[in-house]
């Protein structure tokens, strides 16, 4: 139990405890595991009743390669990096400015300002939906990925508002100020003084709103009708739809859908934590 | 003496060139702009209507010329006199203007537009003059709602949701406990473990679809341990006999939202998990020690020196939860779709459902359930930041 150091204890307990960390882990990624080992097997032996003994032959490529060759996955991929990236840059960008706006500067709109764009952030979908596919109809962008990327952008400047808020303000202030009184403009200051010292924020955000994006799946079923503007996550959807019991192909299709934010993950995972844990440590 | 009056002066004064430069960029932009909304009249004038595939390129162009026009029109603020002699006042909304104006049209406003739509009877649709086809009906929708079984099973649920979900943060806090080791390795496990929470919903859903199949799924798999043998047919092919028949989660309306919820737990242990690991590191060893003098072990060091240091972790944690369970939807609509019978129907699906899906159109409707549900989640908004106020004021 914590906090009692591990190295502490008695050397039985060590090995204990390290022969309990890859059985956890195990029991814990189980289902995905099962479901890696679903997407490299054939079918026949799902159909055999061989879930989990053993594949009678690796496919690996073979179904990885049917799921491209039978479906417009590839589109479903290109489409969602046109729709995550794109969103990311907007959304990260407007933060910055915004950000700045209400971490540096002492106006009495300041606080209620950053209020707004917190609760904003945290409203449920369903009351932003009829309104936000009535503004696109109007706008004739309904049906089109910037339509979607224009959301996007504007939903998660709200996070990404809250985030470099508090970022910024945590930054010296005499900075600022010493910065203002040598006669520096305020966009100047905002690009060349602030701007260099919040990229580790940025870094962290990038990484944290390319996976939520990535991840939509709501937003993409409303806005977005045509097969050829699916991104992956309603792709799959599909798809598990049309290979009705072909469970090794749809394995390996959410597999796939699954694997940018994961290689996303594990390169950038000092970000993304940090990114994700933003509040927890102090107070 | 002179110079220097002179030269405050010249800090305060309209730059004519720079405001000059800005207006003529922003006046060509709103021409294009006027001109490039009239499609048709532009491809007229260059003398081709069919080959452009319009929708997109427009908007395009109409993006590129709006995003050049703000940027004239701040440059053109910024040169002013009134600007200069007011910068500290001015310049925050100049920063803000963008990011402020998008999501007021995309976020604010249309909280406020659904409201108004629960009062309505509409489906969606204008006239060919652009009308709106809606009419007023008062608080009529609302009084529907208080007659559906379906919005009581999907407020019941949403209820179940909310309290479900809630274990997420007990058990995040353990598992967070069990990794905050320092053996070799640890970082690794520690990235394994928080693993499900970086996949989308939507896959996690077909996992654990699958895994709940009482055919070939996890589960049946586990099932047969003890309930099945295998045995030899007199065909002599191999065949399983059970002497209970595995359980069809997904399949059973008694048991549906449970597995729903079970699936959905599992990333959202390990989010929870992640920010207690986080809260835990920052955990003053100095208070650890003093704890242990004072003789605290186990559960009653936990629950009166750890926790209390924990407490910024899981007020996030419980945030966050909430506001995941009342989110509920990717996991619903690849799981189940709402069924059996509509038992697992939480109130952001049977909203989805009424107001677009299955071709209803009630959107009046559905902006009476999106209502209902954004009240509930108003009371937690409201909590968070009363919660950051508090923080806010001590801060200054």
């Amino acid at each position: 139990m914590f906090p009692t150091p591990i190295e502490k204890s008695t050397s039985g307990k060590q090995w204990a405890y390290k022969l309990a960390l890859p059985i956890a882990l195990f029991f814990w990624l189980l289902p995905l595991l099962a479901i890696f080992m679903t997407s490299i097997r054939p079918a026949s032996d799902i159909a055999v009743g061989n879930v989990f003994g053993f594949p009678s032959s690796f496919q690996l490529f073979q179904n990885y390669g049917e799921v491209f060759a039978k479906t417009n996955a590839l589109q479903y991929l290109i489409n969602t990096l046109l729709i995550a990236v794109p969103s990311m840059v907007l959304s990260v960008g407007l933060a910055c400015l915004t950000g700045y706006a209400l971490a540096i500067y002492r106006f009495k709109w300041a606080l209620p300002l950053f209020f707004l764009f917190v609760a904003g952030n945290f409203v449920p979908f369903q009351i932003l939906m009829l309104p936000v596919v009535d503004i696109s109809v109007k706008m004739e962008i309904i049906n089109t990925v910037p339509g979607l990327v224009l959301f996007h952008a504007a939903f998660q400047t709200g996070f990404c508002t809250l985030f470099m808020r508090n970022f910024i303000k945590a930054l010296p202030y005499e900075l600022i100020e010493s910065a203002r009184l040598e006669g520096v403009g305020e966009f100047k200051i905002f690009w060349y003084l602030v701007l260099p010292l919040v990229k580790p924020a940025i870094a962290a955000l990038c990484v944290l709103i390319f996976t939520f994006i990535w991840n939509d799946f709501f937003w993409a079923t409303v806005l977005l009708q045509e097969d050829s503007s699916l991104p992956i996550t309603v792709g799959v959807r599909t798809l598990n739809g049309e290979f009705v019991q072909q469970w090794h192909l749809v394995s390996a299709a959410s597999l796939l859908a699954a694997m940018p934010p994961v290689l996303m993950f594990f390169l950038m995972q000092k970000h993304f934590i940090a990114g994700l844990t933003l509040g927890a440590t102090k107070g | 003496m002179a110079t220097t009056e002179f030269d405050s002066h010249d800090r305060f004064a309209t730059s004519s060139t720079q405001v000059a430069i800005a207006g003529i960029i922003l006046a060509t932009c709103l021409f294009i702009l006027y001109f490039v909304v009239n499609t048709a009249m532009v491809q007229e004038l260059l003398g081709y209507t069919q080959r452009m595939h319009a929708r997109v390129p427009t908007f395009f162009v109409r993006l590129v010329v709006v995003i050049i026009a703000i940027g004239a029109a701040l440059y053109l603020v910024t040169g002013l006199s009134v600007y200069k002699r007011n910068k500290v006042e001015w310049a925050p909304w100049l920063f803000l203007a963008l990011g402020l104006g998008l999501f007021m049209i995309y976020v604010i406003i249309p909280i406020f537009q659904s409201m108004s739509y629960s009062f309505t009877k509409w489906d969606g649709l204008y006239d060919i003059d652009g009308n709106w086809t809606g009419e007023w009906v008062g608080l009529h929708n609302y009084k529907i709602l208080l007659d559906d079984p379906n919005f009581y099973t999907s407020l019941k649920n949403n209820i179940l949701w909310l309290v479900l979900y809630m274990l997420a943060v007990p058990i995040g806090l353990f598992i967070a406990l069990f990794l905050n080791q320092t053996v070799r390795g640890i970082r690794i496990y520690k990235s394994l473990f928080f693993f499900p929470f970086v996949i989308s919903q939507v896959v996690v859903g077909l996992i654990f679809t699958w895994a709940y199949n009482p055919e070939f799924g996890l589960l049946s798999e586990f099932w047969s341990w003890f309930f099945c043998e295998t045995k030899e047919n007199i065909m002599g092919n191999l065949t399983r006999v059970c002497s209970v028949d595995p359980p069809s989660i997904l399949g059973n309306e008694h048991t549906a939202t449970y597995g729903i919820i079970a699936a959905g737990l599992w990333p959202q242990i390990a989010y929870c998990m992640i920010l207690y690991l986080t809260g835990l590191n920052n955990v003053s060893p100095d208070q650890i020690e003093a704890g242990q003098l004072d003789g605290a072990k186990g559960w009653k060091m936990l629950w009166y020196v750890v926790l209390p240091q924990l407490k910024p972790a899981t007020f996030i944690a419980v945030v966050v939860t909430v506001i995941g369970a009342l989110r509920s939807f990717d996991m619903i609509a690849t799981m189940t779709q709402g069924g059996p019978f509509g038992s697992t129907n939480v109130l952001a699906y049977y909203m989805y459902d009424q107001a677009v899906g299955e071709g209803v159109g009630r959107y009046g409707y559905g902006s009476a359930i999106a209502t209902v549900l954004f009240l509930i989640m108003l009371v937690y908004i409201s909590y968070f930041l009363w919660r950051m106020y508090q923080d806010e004021k001590e801060a200054k």
